[in-house]
């Protein structure tokens, strides 16, 4: 206990610990298709995930509250915000999407975490000498 | 070995059209609530409930309907009858709904619900009774659904799908 007071005493950060599970969990995942195809735009996008949803879990896994937080349609990868109850059905849903207009397509789901933060940087892509 | 665990949905078919009785059969209605799962649980939904779904009893005259699950589905399935919206059989469609009445671990719960649901449905009827005529009758009914449940009691088989009529 003593110790670490006087380890964050020393230190300038301070450690905060969420002990109940958070509300919300988000995602972030890019969008992969072949080249040279229609690219959707926000709201294809988000129509892209709730038909996902429904074609899974039906008119229930439709109704969950899904967000798209960010969207580039340049690298088609965007930050999703979901209910952390409905964090298996839609990374079930997402990774079992086949196709985006009838064209082959694949959703990667590259990092998630229950906080927001945690997205901003990535370890994976840390270029270590 | 352990059995597999299975949840049996006693049902009623209500319907306003007195026609719908003829198209209450097994297909009909197990039809009816694939469908039904399938809208509104989406493919995983179904898939769950589809691992030994069946229509197990089925009475056409009364409008009850006993399905069997899985245990760990039965949730899925009973957030999905109320969707059921209609009965379709030989190209005719009759709107209608289920009520659930009962969700038991075996048939044999189930058989004992439906004797003592189906007695308290007649001394409903008892008491709404206008004429001497009508009342002798369901006295009579009344009289034979105890004789059938003594009956059922005395030769009872353990989990045994034998579907008895109380009426």
């Amino acid at each position: 206990m003593a110790l670490s007071e006087q380890a964050g005493a020393a230190a300038s950060f301070e450690r905060r610990v969420l002990r109940s599970a958070g509300e919300h969990h988000y995602l972030r995942v890019r969008l992969e298709l072949p080249d040279g195809g229609a690219r959707p735009n926000v709201a294809q996008f988000k129509q892209l995930v709730v038909s996902a949803l429904k074609e899974l879990h039906g008119e229930v896994g439709a109704a969950l509250p899904v967000d798209v937080l960010t969207y580039e349609e340049k690298t088609l990868s965007a930050i999703l915000r979901v209910v952390s109850s409905g964090l298996v059905k839609l990374w079930s849903a997402l990774t079992l999407l086949g196709f985006y207009q009838n064209r082959r397509c694949a959703f990667r789901v590259l990092q998630t975490s229950p906080f927001l933060l945690a997205l901003a940087g990535n370890s994976r892509e840390l270029v270590l000498d | 070995m352990v059995r597999f665990k299975n949840r049996y949905v006693l049902c009623e078919v209500v319907s306003e059209d007195p026609r719908c009785r003829q198209c209450i059969e097994d297909r009909a209605v197990g039809l009816a609530v694939r469908d039904a799962i399938g809208r509104v649980h989406g493919d995983f939904g179904l898939a769950c409930c589809s691992i030994s779904f069946t229509v197990k009893y089925l009475n056409a005259y009364t409008g009850t309907v006993l399905l069997r699950c899985r245990k760990d589905s039965y949730r899925l399935l009973c957030s999905a009858l109320p969707f059921v919206r209609q009965l379709e059989s030989r190209n005719q469609r009759y709107p209608c709904f289920l009520n659930t009445l009962h969700v038991g671990g075996t048939i044999r719960t189930c058989q004992k619900f439906l004797i003592e649901y189906n007695r308290r449905q007649l001394l409903m009827l008892l008491q709404s009774c206008t004429n001497e005529e009508e009342r002798r009758c369901v006295q009579k009914s009344l009289l034979s659904c105890s004789l059938t449940e003594e009956q059922c009691l005395s030769g009872n088989e353990d989990d045994d799908d034998d579907g008895t009529d109380t009426d």
